[in-house]
């Protein structure tokens, strides 16, 4: 072929191609374009096989995920319910800094991770289905947690997109809650046998309904609890209907544990925590735990690093610091992380040692995350009792008995240590932390006769038994205000307390991204708090 | 109707061929006067004519002429212009050209690989000399020696080491959410210059290496900058942010040449913390009880006293100041090139081989890199050439260290304490009873975080290695003397295969027993397909018209695998088969864009251009029907050419203006649904997407326009161009904040506009010019104003990334501009004056405060070349004015008495001088170390007392060249040997912001060219690996 055949033949298809490109370009270029744009790697729609995916997520979240606890829970209710208390200088929220950038972790994932999944179960299964009562339940677990926090939420119009959210008041909330729970077990009563629900999508209860039941009923005795002072009477109809329909009776069988795998950081919530050493025992809990002498203890927390001896359980090897120690303060020797006690070996990491020798666990993170245990339900019962409410058969003595029992059983706990416990007439001592603090409180274990100080054994055995949820725990103690911490020992110069013997955080102001966001709605609620929008205005449940 | 007017375009286009008058033709070979190699698109002008042409590749032009005798104006991009005689009846004609030290370079590539005289361009173009991006050179990424060459660009390297990626700012930072950096074209088509990793917060991240990084300069034939969106409306979307336009290398006809590149460069730290070297661990101005339990250097004055250490060893408490500079070693580059070209008539070729390997200033991170280049260019007949290139680059980059805060090796460095050893530090582990190593103890100033940093350096590591094949084949044929047809195939195709290994007992890294493993593999394959048709014709005796119509096919798909495992079941076992908790992730996005353009260029009696554009791209990213389209249009003139009776002094004048708007498709996938699969317990789980897609997405715009007025005087010994420019970038596609009860955090929404506008200046001056000396200038100044117009209306405020308020916090703000900063400050009263606490420490501001903006409002380069006889010299000086930067890393160590500044006041004494709430004088002093524990709170600080004005200039560059004599009928052509440096010193530092009364303020001790990472989070230094001073040599052989 000579060149003239190739200038050509090159011609020719160069003419074709030019023309066949403005064809091209002039007809159907862009048919594939829907396809390209489209992501491979995610779902554009859900389906029926989709759709337990989806609860999985909301209760994944719902229950405060490894991404969250730190900043949702840690960083806040569980130094203001006096769990742990901080090691991290530049930590301020111990010294009740509110940092409003981390906060936010306990508000926008139920908005965002759960909301969108339970609001799509529930427009895709029947109301009158199991799988629509399990996401009504995992939706108040959610947003009891958010109300808690800050009081009126968005809530009655969300999921809708618009410019704007309302926020609404929490006794409005509270009373859809109630309704909530209640038809949701009116679902599951009938369904009491089926244990397949979500099945291995429930990482709660592996979908036995009958489980769920009494989760719901426990939830909705701990919302009427909550609201027993600023609504007695509605208090007492929610509570007796959720005993009469059946709440946790047995630990560990009702216990209520979600499963987390460590693969792709789906970690166990308080396990993160471990290596950081931000945060050590309080010395509220050294108080308590080592005047009781208390064999949960051993669950609880470690020996300091530094003890000699890693044997679990010597009392003088826990150590606890007290809440909002000051720069200074945290530099001195026994307020190091070293020399306080680490959260329990269950969270704790294989480099966590005591003295050298390894005392963690290689699957920490995969460790159960407690979500509500049945413990909870006997003190809540106990307390009802107390107020005179139909909470079952048992005395109020006996409840509270079944408390401890229960929340030791939770831990591995029985027998006769768990018995001359109940009968031991321990208080709490003086911790021994680096300021020399006296004994947190005088309150034995053993049933005292005095009325006055019976509630005060409930609040401080349920402040025990409810470790290490101290979302819980903080809420229990803003509404009842019976169990004693100590005051804080420095107030950063941001936090409007001035005297943390009189005053304390009562709840959460309403959020920067919020008021950014969502201005107007949140210039709105603040009408619904019946005070200013600060952390001293006690919300709708908090008569202290 | 936009596709019918295109056509009617095209079909005008077409259309517009005249006949033009015959005269006699004269012909000639231009060559380098040194290499003898042919100069291949000179312009060869007739005087007193406005005729012209430009040479072939081998050199040979042929331009009418009238039959009496003409002088020829010989014009080529880096060479002196020359005139010649062409007397009645000459034969072909032989002339070289020598090269040209001034940068006002007459021909520049422009978009699409289009030659095209500098004066007749309508926009701002610039040329950087390409010997001087051989001679002296970054290791970290080749775009570091752009630096103070180019008008208004602005350099920010990010922290990664060797061959990491690096920003380019040209005239300001216009994308809010996507990137503001400019687009690279290589032999007329973009690269692909992402970058999979890099800071977005001062916590930290790993940067990893961009594209540009890959750019080899020994292959660069020439480079020019066109800063504006307009210069670039035909590159498309990603051109709104300015261009680099590259020429590579090629053969030419009759030329062989081989020339060999060989550098040695030795590189130390350039800009690291000032240390305090008199107090050693300790706190309170005590030497520690327990030394394991302090990492502060708070205590005693070192004197030589004998201690107990933290490991529990007899020590001596003395001052460790080379501890840092220790940890450090010298760098060192080798750069060996050789390129060989070679060409028939039928048949030329330019092969290259490239060989970087460097050993960088951190222990264990090195990079070798081999690029090999292999170019083809065939004459096939007289109307059809072909050219074909392949560039197969291999990259190995070991040891690349974390930046920022995190457990990163260069932060955990300068946590030592100052009493702390090398010695003593290199004792970083023992094997505990398994025989797997395990950390020694270490007094850490934050024991969940930092860790030894010998044992980051050693027990972990971050290798990335990288294949990538550049290649294209283009076809061209002409159709007529006047209208030609080419299309041309692009690959560019880029592996990434990155391991990361953290040893059990690695800090944050690796929380699972056994240690932990990640393999990343990233594909990204961008094919680009052109089809373009180009004409030029004479219209009338003074007006000539050139044009390009075509059409451009491009498809860029991305693949990435994550494959990881958080524990290894037997320790230290670097597989992902002894994983415990393997987990694997897949991201992927593909964007195919479809485009047809037309340009033309008017030309009359060339004093008078104009140019005009319009595109239309059909973008996958958008909603059907898919397409957009923008024009530009532009207008130059040479006043020195049409005046008549304009003084002699002035020998050019020319003023320009035009405007351009390109747009840009968005993002991939933004316009649909998403639910993301959840890795977890049992079967994991399903989450919809938080972020509200946007099934209307609109394409962005910037619109820019820009005048431009260049002169040259006393035959051209002095120029001066300057350039005002001012761009709208809109319609941007920013996430924004929606209310959270609508069940998603984020919206997309297309919104905002952006302003920059600004004033370019180069001044070009040969002070001296004689036949052995010969002096020239170069001076660019630029200024940029930014400023944020609107956002939307639900968003006025939006954060460049760092959401954690460490240090500081770059913002976005309606009203504000792009970047500025906002940090925590020392508590104002209403009247200004600071206030103190009841204690005498500082109070902070209850929400972060405005610090100032990270962008320098100045960018100043100058040039000096001297050239005496055989010998040459060249100093760069540049610098940036105003901008602020924070430091972190001063922040954090402050906190534990580390550096400098927390020298003084340890014994107490220090007053503050500020009030209380009531406004009356507080008079409590204070320690040293409150102050600055109070300041700092070690981890999240007052960012405003460690933000510094980061103003500085330096000698960036110096190079001291001689050129070897060689005989001429030595093999050896010519041969050049220089000694050159890098950041040789600094000129001028800025100083912190805050002059805190007792203490002053403190001069500004880093580089402000580093960054933490190569995205939009700048602003703020945290742990940044330091930049560094390079000295070296290189040798030039021209065979």
């Amino acid at each position: 072929m000579n060149m003239r055949h190739i200038n050509k033949l090159v011609t020719t298809r160069l003419q074709a191609a030019l023309l066949g490109s403005v064809l091209l370009f002039g007809l159907s270029c862009t048919k594939k374009f829907e396809q390209t744009n489209t992501d491979k790697n995610s779902i554009a729609t859900v389906s029926p096989a989709t759709l337990p995916f989806l609860f999985a997520h909301a209760a994944d979240v719902a229950t405060v995920n490894a991404g969250n606890y730190q900043v949702a829970q840690n960083l806040f209710a569980d130094q203001y319910a006096q769990y742990f208390a901080c090691e991290a200088t530049y930590f301020a929220s111990d010294r009740l800094f509110l940092n409003q950038a981390w906060v936010g972790a306990n508000f926008n994932p139920y908005y965002t991770d759960v909301l969108p999944q339970l609001q799509t179960l529930f427009a895709n299964t029947d109301s009158s289905s199991a799988e629509h009562a399990l996401a009504e339940i995992v939706w108040v677990l959610a947003f009891q947690k958010a109300t808690d926090y800050w009081g009126p939420i968005p809530y009655f119009s969300i999921g809708t997109v618009s410019p704007s959210v309302a926020y609404d008041p929490q006794d409005k909330i509270y009373d859809d809650f109630f309704k909530r729970l209640t038809a949701a077990v009116a679902v599951l009563t009938p369904l009491a046998g089926t244990t397949s629900i979500y099945s291995s999508y429930d990482q709660i209860y592996g979908g036995k309904v009958s489980k769920w039941i009494k989760f719901a009923n426990t939830l909705r005795l701990r919302c009427a609890l909550r609201i027993s002072k600023v609504d007695p009477a509605r208090a007492k109809t929610e509570a007796e209907a959720a005993v009469a329909a059946g709440v946790m009776t047995t630990s560990p069988g009702d216990d209520a544990l979600i499963l987390r795998s460590s693969v792709g950081g789906d970690n166990n919530g308080l396990s993160i925590m471990s290596d950081w050493n931000e945060f050590r025992m309080s010395a509220t809990m050294a108080s308590v735990l080592k005047g009781y002498q208390d064999p949960r203890i051993v669950d609880y927390f470690l020996p300091t690093a530094t003890s000699a001896d890693p044997t679990p359980g010597i009392f003088a090897n826990y150590s606890g610091l007290r809440n909002g120690l000051s720069v200074d303060q945290l530099g001195v020797k026994p307020n190091l992380a070293a020399n306080n006690s680490h959260q329990g070996s269950r969270w704790a990491s294989t480099s966590v040692t005591v003295g050298g020798t390894i005392v963690g666990t290689a699957t920490y993170a995969s460790t159960p995350q407690n979500v509500i245990e049945t413990a909870e339900a006997y003190f809540l019962r106990a307390e009802g009792s107390l107020l005179g409410w139909n909470m079952g058969s048992l005395t109020t003595q006996q409840l509270y008995e079944a408390g401890i029992t229960n929340s030791m059983a939770q831990w591995g706990i029985t027998g006769a240590a768990v018995t001359s416990y109940i009968s031991s007439t321990n208080t709490p001592v003086a911790p021994g932390d680096g300021l020399s603090s006296p004994a947190v409180s005088n309150v034995p274990i053993a049933w005292s006769t005095d009325p006055a100080v019976e509630l005060q054994q409930i609040m401080t055995q349920k402040w025990l038994g409810l470790f290490p949820d101290g979302m819980e725990a903080w809420a229990d103690w803003r509404r009842s205000h019976v169990m004693k911490l100590y005051p804080v020992v420095n107030v950063d110069s941001r936090s409007l307390v001035t005297d943390p013997t009189t005053m304390w955080v009562r709840r959460i102001p309403f959020l920067d991204s919020e008021k950014q966001t969502n201005g107007p709605a949140v210039t709105a609620a603040a009408s619904l708090l019946g005070g200013a929008d600060n952390e001293l205005t006690p919300l709708w449940w908090d008569k202290n | 109707m936009i596709r019918q007017k295109l056509h009617l375009l095209l079909f005008l286009l077409l259309c517009s061929c005249i006949a033009f008058a015959q005269e006699r033709t004269i012909t000639g070979k231009i060559t380098d006067e040194t290499t003898k190699a042919p100069l291949a698109g000179a312009t060869v002008i007739i005087k007193g004519t406005k005729k012209a042409t430009t040479t072939d590749a081998d050199g040979n032009f042929s331009i009418k002429a009238p039959e009496n005798k003409v002088m020829l104006i010989v014009t080529s991009i880096g060479y002196a212009s020359k005139e010649f005689s062409a007397a009645a009846g000459a034969g072909a004609l032989a002339i070289t050209l020598g090269a040209d030290t001034k940068q006002l370079g007459e021909v520049v590539v422009t978009a699409l690989g289009i030659t095209r005289q500098s004066k007749t361009l309508v926009y701002a173009a610039q040329s950087v000399p390409t010997n001087q991006l051989t001679e002296v050179r970054s290791t970290d990424n080749f775009l570091g020696s752009l630096s103070g060459k180019v008008a208004n660009v602005v350099i920010n390297q990010g922290s990664g080491g060797l061959g990491s990626g690096a920003q380019i700012i040209l005239r300001g930072n216009r994308s809010i959410q996507g990137s503001s950096t400019a687009l690279i074209v290589v032999d007329g088509v973009p690269i692909n210059n992402n970058t999979y990793s890099a800071a977005g917060n001062d916590f930290g991240s790993v940067q990893s290496s961009d594209g540009a990084s890959n750019i080899n300069p020994d292959d660069i034939e020439s480079m020019t900058v066109l800063r504006g969106a307009s210069a670039a409306a035909l590159y498309g979307s990603e051109a709104g942010n300015g261009v680099l336009v590259i020429a590579t290398k090629r053969g030419h006809k009759g030329r062989s040449e081989a020339i060999v590149n060989s550098g040695i460069g030795f590189e130390k730290p350039f800009a690291t913390p000032d240390f305090q070297n008199s107090y050693g661990q300790g706190n309170g101005g005590l030497i520690a009880a327990d030394s394991s339990q302090t990492g502060s250097s708070w205590g005693a004055k070192m004197t030589g006293q004998s201690y107990t250490d933290y490991l529990y060893n007899k020590a001596t408490y003395s001052s460790q100041k080379d501890n840092v500079k220790d940890f450090f070693r010298t760098g060192l580059s080798l750069n060996n090139s050789v390129g060989i070209s070679a060409g028939s008539d039928k048949v030329q070729s330019y092969f290259s081989y490239t060989n970087n390997y460097a050993k960088g200033i951190i222990r264990n991170n090195d990079l070798n890199r081999h690029n090999i280049n292999f170019r083809i260019s065939n004459q096939i007949s007289s109307k059809l050439s072909t050219d074909a290139k392949v560039t197969y680059i291999a990259s190995n980059i070991n040891g690349r260290p974390r930046t920022g805060e995190e457990n990163s090796p260069v932060f955990d460095a300068y946590e030592m304490p100052r009493s702390v050893s090398t010695a003593q530090a290199r004792n970083y582990q023992a094997p505990n009873s398994l025989g797997v190593m395990a950390p020694t103890n270490w007094p850490s100033t934050q024991n969940s975080i930092y860790q030894n940093p010998y044992w980051m350096l050693n027990n972990t590591s971050i290798g990335e290695a990288r294949t990538r094949v550049i290649g294209f084949a283009s076809v061209k044929y002409l159709l007529t003397s006047w209208l030609s047809v080419r299309g041309s195939f692009n690959l560019d195709r880029t592996s990434d295969q990155i391991e990361e290994k953290y040893q059990q007992g690695t800090l944050l890294w690796n929380t699972n027993a056994g240690g932990s493993y990640g393999l990343t593999n990233l594909v990204s394959t961008n094919k680009w397909a052109d089809l373009i048709l180009e004409g030029n014709n004479q219209l009338t005796k003074d007006l000539k018209i050139s044009y390009h119509a075509g059409t451009i096919y491009q498809d860029k798909v991305y693949n990435q695998t994550i494959a990881s495992s958080n524990g290894l079941f037997v320790a230290n076992k670097f597989s992902l088969s002894f994983g415990s908790n393997p987990s694997t992730t897949q991201l992927g996005t593909e964007v195919v864009t479809q485009s047809v353009f037309g340009q033309a260029n008017l030309s009359w009696r060339d004093a008078i251009f104009l140019d005009a554009s319009l595109r239309n791209d059909w973008d996958s990213r958008l909603p059907s029907p898919y397409h957009y389209n923008y024009p530009s249009i532009g207008a130059s003139a040479i006043l020195s050419e049409l005046i008549k009776g304009m003084p002699k002094a002035i020998s050019f004048l020319k003023v320009s203006a035009n405007y351009a708007q390109v747009g840009n498709g968005g993002q991939f996938g933004v316009t649909n649904a998403a639910y993301n699969y959840v890795q977890g317990a049992g079967n994991g789980s399903i989450a919809r997407s938080t972020i509200l897609n946007i099934p209307g997405l609109k394409p962005e715009l910037v619109k820019s326009y820009e005048f431009g007025l260049e002169t040259r005087f006393i035959n051209d010994r002095v120029g001066f161009a300057a350039t005002y420019y001012k761009s709208n970038s809109t319609n941007q596609l920013l996430k924004i904040g929606l209310p959270v009860g609508t069940g998603y955090s984020q919206q997309y929404i297309n919104a905002g506009n952006i302003e920059n506008h600004g004033v370019e200046l180069t001044i070009s001056a040969s002070p001296i010019k004689t036949t052995d000396l010969t002096w020239d200038i170069a001076v660019n100044l630029s200024l940029n104003r930014n400023k944020v117009i609107t956002l939307s209306p639900y968003l006025k405020q939006t954060a460049l990334g760092g959401a954690d308020n460490r240090s500081a916090l770059p913002v976005v703000q309606e009203g504000g501009a792009f970047g500025d900063l906002y940090a925590f400050q020392w508590a104002r009263n209403a009247k200004g004056q600071h206030i103190v606490n009841a204690d005498g420490t500082p109070a902070t501001s209850a929400a972060l405060g405005y610090i100032g903006n990270y962008n320098p409002k100045e960018v100043v380069g100058m040039t000096n070349t001297f050239q005496y006889k055989k010998f040459s010299m060249r100093v760069l000086i540049d610098g940036r004015i105003g901008g602020i930067l924070v430091s972190g890393t001063e922040m954090n160590l402050s906190f534990s008495g580390i550096t400098k500044g927390t020298e003084k006041f340890r014994e107490g004494g220090l007053n503050l001088g500020g009030v209380d709430a009531s406004g009356a004088a507080v008079s409590q002093t204070i320690t040293a170390q409150k102050f600055w524990q109070t300041a700092s709170g070690l981890r999240y600080g007052t960012g405003e007392f460690y933000a510094y004005n980061a103003t500085s200039l330096r000698v960036r560059e110096l190079s001291i060249g001689y050129d070897i004599p060689v005989a001429n009928t030595h093999i050896i052509k010519s041969m050049r040997f220089s000694a050159v440096a890098r950041n040789l010193f600094w000129i001028y530092r800025g100083k912190s912001i805050l002059d805190i009364p007792g203490l002053g303020k403190r001069k500004m001790w880093m580089d402000p060219d580093v960054a933490n990472g190569n995205g939009l989070f700048q602003g703020t230094e945290y742990g940044a690996i330091p930049s560094t001073r390079t000295l070296g040599f290189n040798l030039k052989v021209i065979f």
